[in-house]
């Protein structure tokens, strides 16, 4: 199916245009709209996973093996002397991504479902909802950065008014932190993406506009053309495509972010230095990463349950990837340089976050806290540089965006009839709510990385990969692996100590009219945990299908960070 | 010193013929004039009900006036010196020329659309005269290329200005309007005695001449520096720059909107025009454009994007944006390249659009509640839906972030900043970029309360009586689809400002 990638990620975007334009009178359709198109979108989320081939080894710095691929110039400007500039509208999926865009798909259907108790301001919400949609798919797939930059910098608006007008008391607050603290991450990440495509041209338009023919001379030779001097600078056509950006031949000589060139300094620091750590801390504030991670616990407490859903499971792991694409793969070098820094905000992260977690009263606090801990993970397996470490990461994205949508869920569900999340106000709700706790059962003990489920694996790869690192290409020390098993242990720590407090024991609530309140599941809810349960499962028990996906994508990224470093 | 103006024409048969054929070059100002002559006599031969007639005379001048500079516009027109240098035209000033009318037009429709307004301004042809005498200042700013010439045309501009903000009763415009004169005058006495020293440096008032620029680039360095400053603090005034933006906040609150709109758009502009040239005929002297420059850039957009954060007012907080506002322009004017000047054109008509969308907006709200006081606007987003999120996009665009414009004038205004820093390696340039882009985030949280106040605010109010459609809809998607436009399909602008000659 030809652009497949543009229907995925429009169709959420019709969908909030249908709410729009659908009258106030016919407003129970508006949830039906919201479902309805999140489910297409996923529908042709399985076509794409289904016709994309695991085996094709795509070239990260390159558009080589690229599948699905979209790409129409949007908009040139000349810009004088200084040459063009070259904005394409440029989608495509290779193992980096394609888990990614999955996870989005299925976490948007279930978080459309959970929006189904939404009663005020009904279309204001669910056109905000699938506006959010199409940016976050968007997102995974844009692979020019104006298109990327985009798409993630409009995730904000709509997450912005959702928790602020539909969240809990505190709402206000947090939605602003929200705001800011986001918004401060994607300057930095503006600010390394002017520097950036100020530094790399297009090779192929680059031909073009000066005159030559791709037939008589390669892309290597223009390149080699462009570095002896031999093409004009007003000829040169500076491109925000991602992939090209990647390719450390197409610096033009002389610029700031030049590898080759003399080193250029800002502030007695190499520039392609610095341009890492600022979109390290961009990507880590999404993540979100210790010291960085402060707007999160407030933003889930605060949001409604469909919102903390999609924030957990989709728009934290936007943070990952955006690590993976732009900061590691744009600058390999920069990255190796800091691994020891990002392996340890990364085996910090995890230990700070369990510990929080650990004092938490609140339950989605304590997801929250533990959502850090978990994406430490992704932070050390990147920060290993190893094909495990990486793979570990990725997986520990996917199966996190999956878990911690259950978690949420079913937080959720409690709140939803008691309208309280105070862990220490329930006890021994096993015998009330039976089929709810096999639920939370699952969840947590999904959580701890026991295994069987998928956080195992993940949690498995990475530190097989963070053991590996040392010797193999010494990124990060072996300690670092050693300490953040610690993480695991204080993960079994607080989710025991919970579930024993709330579920275990004789039948306790805080106030007797909840009694009667605590019903157990509905059909609804068990049309959004029992699917979550079996994908965790299955990804637990047979991770060949996930890893089939991403293998070659992985396997190229780490030969292309060992070449570049 | 007539002797220097004139001393390009030899004989007096050529000097008449020259100033003949200029003042067929004039054909926008003499329509200005024109107008204003016909909105005066109106008003002396009837005596009441005025109104509609003063209105449609005058929207329809300036109707014909937009549409003769669109047909009429070349972009690629040679500039042209006239009246013996006095006057040079360009294609650049006939693009602001365009913007300006445009900005007066839509004034002139949000006075006709508020009741309160249409009553005040058009019943006698005070308001009108003004506006047309401030808008034929700012038409001369863009043309003058002689020292003479832009202090007279800053001073029509000026006191049109006093004369605006102190139309009408109350204790607050009254004040705003003293305050504002004080400042004028003494900023326009500076800037006078500056230009005073300047020929006295070079012996020619005529910037554009090769006198000017060889006197000026054999001047003593510290009396250079000295004369240069004193001509900036009125360009700066104009311009509601830091540090001479004291007086904005205030006029800003206390001037009906349909003023304030063209005050913050019009004279700014038209500033923005004569630092362009100013700068360009200095830039080759011992004055450090670039240093001086980001100073101020980094001074009015951290001072204007703080002060904003503590404003009651929708009005006073739009004030201290737009001295932000000036500092970014300031900031594609430091870097003395083509590149930069473009840029600050996007951005100045960026900004253009983005304020009359602000400002037609507010006063939906305005004519509806009678303040512009935040606590006017809480919870209006329920009973005025459309006009919300129509003002939620502008200030999406204000802050500068996707999918609107303000994101591309940023970007364009920040990669020529970078780029010029990656070629040069100037400190300063880099500390500019630093803040422009980290005063984005401070500049967010005030931006982003109009619609927190909207939105998040329970309503303590109902309006009753709105109907589905009205024009406030019309005009106000109107005006914020070429935001759009502008972000989706930037480079037909930027095509066009390639086109344009900018050699002044």
């Amino acid at each position: 199916m030809e652009h497949l990638l543009s229907y995925i990620v429009f169709i959420p975007l019709l969908g909030a245009i249908l709410v729009l334009l659908t009258p106030k009178a016919y407003q129970h359709l508006y949830r039906v709209l919201a479902i309805g198109s999140t489910g297409l979108t996923l529908l042709l989320t399985l076509f794409a996973i289904k016709a994309f081939d695991g085996g094709l080894i795509p070239q990260i710095s390159g558009e080589a093996n690229l599948q699905m691929v979209e790409k129409v110039e949007w908009f040139s400007l000349k810009l004088g002397t200084l040459g063009t500039m070259s904005v394409d509208y440029f989608m495509g999926a290779d193992g980096l991504n394609i888990s990614m865009l999955l996870l989005a798909a299925i976490v948007l259907f279930i978080g459309a479902i959970a929006c189904w108790n939404v009663k005020q301001k009904q279309k204001a919400y669910f056109s905000l909802y699938l506006l959010l949609s199409t940016s976050v798919l968007g997102c995974f797939v844009a692979l020019d950065f104006f298109l990327f930059y985009l798409f993630f910098e409009f995730m904000l608006l709509p997450m912005y008014f959702l928790i602020g007008i539909w969240g809990g008391p505190r709402r206000e607050y947090a939605a602003i932190k929200f705001f800011l603290y986001t918004l401060a991450g994607s300057i930095l990440i503006l600010i390394v993406m002017i520097g950036l495509y100020n530094s790399v041209y297009d090779p192929v338009k680059t031909a073009e506009v000066a005159g030559l023919s791709l037939t008589d001379y390669s892309v290597a030779d223009i390149q080699s053309m462009v570095s002896e001097g031999e093409i004009e600078p007003d000829a040169l056509v500076k491109s925000f495509n991602m992939l090209n950006m990647a390719d450390s031949a197409n610096y033009i000589p002389g610029s700031l972010l030049d590898k080759y060139g003399p080193v250029a300094t800002i502030f007695g620091q190499p520039a392609r230095w610095i341009a890492f750590l600022a979109i390290l801390i961009g990507f880590a504030i999404k993540l979100p990463a210790f010291p960085f991670h402060t707007w999160l616990p407030d933003a889930h407490v605060e949001a409604p349950t469909p919102i903390s859903v999609v924030l957990a499971g989709i728009l934290l792991k936007v943070g990952g990837y955006g690590l993976i694409r732009t900061a590691y793969a744009i600058f390999p070098d920069a990255a190796f340089h800091y691994a020891w820094l990002i392996g340890f905000i990364g085996m910090f992260s995890i230990i700070y976050g369990a510990m929080n977690a650990l004092a938490q009263k609140d339950l989605k606090k304590l997801i929250a806290f533990s959502s850090v801990s978990h994406m430490g993970f992704v932070l050390l397996g990147l920060a290993s540089m190893t094909s495990e470490g990486v793979s570990g990461a990725i997986y520990q994205m996917f199966s996190h965006g999956l878990i911690s949508s259950m978690l949420f869920l079913v937080a959720g569900v409690i709140y939803d009839r008691t309208h309280d999340r105070m862990i220490e106000n329930y006890g021994g709700l096993a015998h009330q709510l039976p089929k709810y706790t096999v639920f939370v059962g699952i969840a947590f003990f999904a959580s701890l990385g026991l295994p069987g489920f998928s956080g195992f694996v993940a949690e498995l790869f990475v530190f097989l990969g963070a053991f590996k690192s040392a010797s193999v290409i010494g990124a990060i020390p072996a300690w670092m692996a050693i300490v953040s098993t610690l993480g695991l242990v204080l993960a079994a720590g607080y989710y025991l100590w919970t579930f024993q407090k709330m579920f275990l024991g004789k039948f306790w609530v805080k106030d007797k009219k909840w009694t009667s309140e605590l019903k157990d599941l509905t059909i609804r809810e068990y049309l959004m945990l029992v699917p979550l349960v079996i994908l965790i499962i299955a990804f637990g028990v047979y991770p060949a299908f996930l890893l089939d996906l991403i293998n070659s994508g992985v396997e190229s990224f780490i030969n292309h960070l060992t070449a570049s470093i | 010193m007539i002797g220097a103006v004139l001393q390009k024409a030899d004989g007096l048969a050529e000097q008449l013929q020259s100033l003949t054929e200029g003042v067929g070059y004039l054909w926008p100002e003499i329509t200005l004039v024109a107008g204003l002559i016909m909105v005066l006599l109106f008003d002396l031969i009837f005596s009441n009900k005025k109104e509609v007639g003063l209105a449609a005379i005058s929207i329809s001048v300036l109707a014909f006036l937009l549409v003769a500079e669109l047909v009429f516009f070349v972009p690629n027109m040679q500039s042209k010196d006239l009246f013996t240098g006095l006057i040079t035209v360009s294609s650049g000033a006939a693009l602001f020329k365009i913007g300006f009318t445009l900005t007066a037009i839509m004034a002139l429709i949000m006075a006709v659309q508020s009741k309160k307004y249409f009553n005040e301004y058009f019943s006698s042809s005070e308001w009108l005269i003004s506006l047309f005498g401030l808008l034929l200042g700012a038409f001369l700013m863009t043309a003058s290329s002689n020292l003479l010439m832009i202090y007279i045309s800053v001073e029509v501009v000026s006191i049109s200005s006093y004369l605006l903000t102190g139309l009408g009763k109350g204790l607050k415009k009254s004040e705003a309007a003293l305050k504002y004169l004080l400042y004028g005058a003494a900023a326009s006495a500076v800037m006078l005695y500056g230009m005073s020293w300047l020929y006295g440096l070079t012996g020619s008032l005529d910037i554009n001449t090769d006198t000017f620029i060889v006197g000026i680039s054999s001047a003593q360095p510290m009396t250079l520096n000295i004369a240069l400053f004193m001509v900036l603090v009125g360009i700066l005034f104009k311009l509601g720059a830091f540090p001479l933006h004291i007086w904005s906040p205030d006029v800003y609150e206390a001037t009906p909107t349909p003023t304030v709109t063209v005050f913050s758009i019009v004279p700014k502009l038209a500033a923005v025009f004569v630092l362009f040239r100013l700068v360009s005929s200095t830039q080759s002297t011992d004055f450090d454009w670039t240093l001086w420059l980001g100073i101020l850039a980094i001074g009015g957009m951290t001072i204007g994007n703080f002060s904003a954060l503590w404003q009651r007012n929708a009005k006073r907080m739009l004030a201290y944006s737009s001295i932000a506002h000036a500092a970014f322009m300031l900031t594609g004017i430091l870097l003395l390249n083509r590149t930069g000047i473009e840029a600050t054109v996007f951005y100045g008509f960026v900004y253009l659009l983005m304020n009359l969308t602000a400002f037609y907006l507010i006063q939906a709200f305005e004519n509806e509640t009678g303040t512009s006081d935040y606590e006017s606007l809480k919870g209006l987003g329920k009973s005025m839906p459309y006009i919300s999120v129509l003002l939620l996009i502008v200030m999406i665009s204000l802050t500068g972030l996707p999918p609107v414009a303000g994101f591309n004038a940023k970007l364009y205004l920040f990669s020529a900043v970078y780029d010029q820093y990656s070629s040069t390696g100037e400190k300063i340039l880099l500390w500019v970029f630093i803040f422009g882009l980290l005063n984005t985030v401070v500049s967010l949280f005030y931006y982003i309360r109009i619609p927190y106040l909207l939105f998040f605010k329970p309503d303590n109010q109902t309006i009753e009586g709105q109907a589905r459609f009205n024009w406030n809809m019309i005009w106000g998607t109107l005006l914020v689809l070429p935001l759009f436009l502008l972000f989706f399909r930037s480079d037909w602008f930027v095509d066009l400002l390639n086109s344009i000659n900018f050699v002044f």
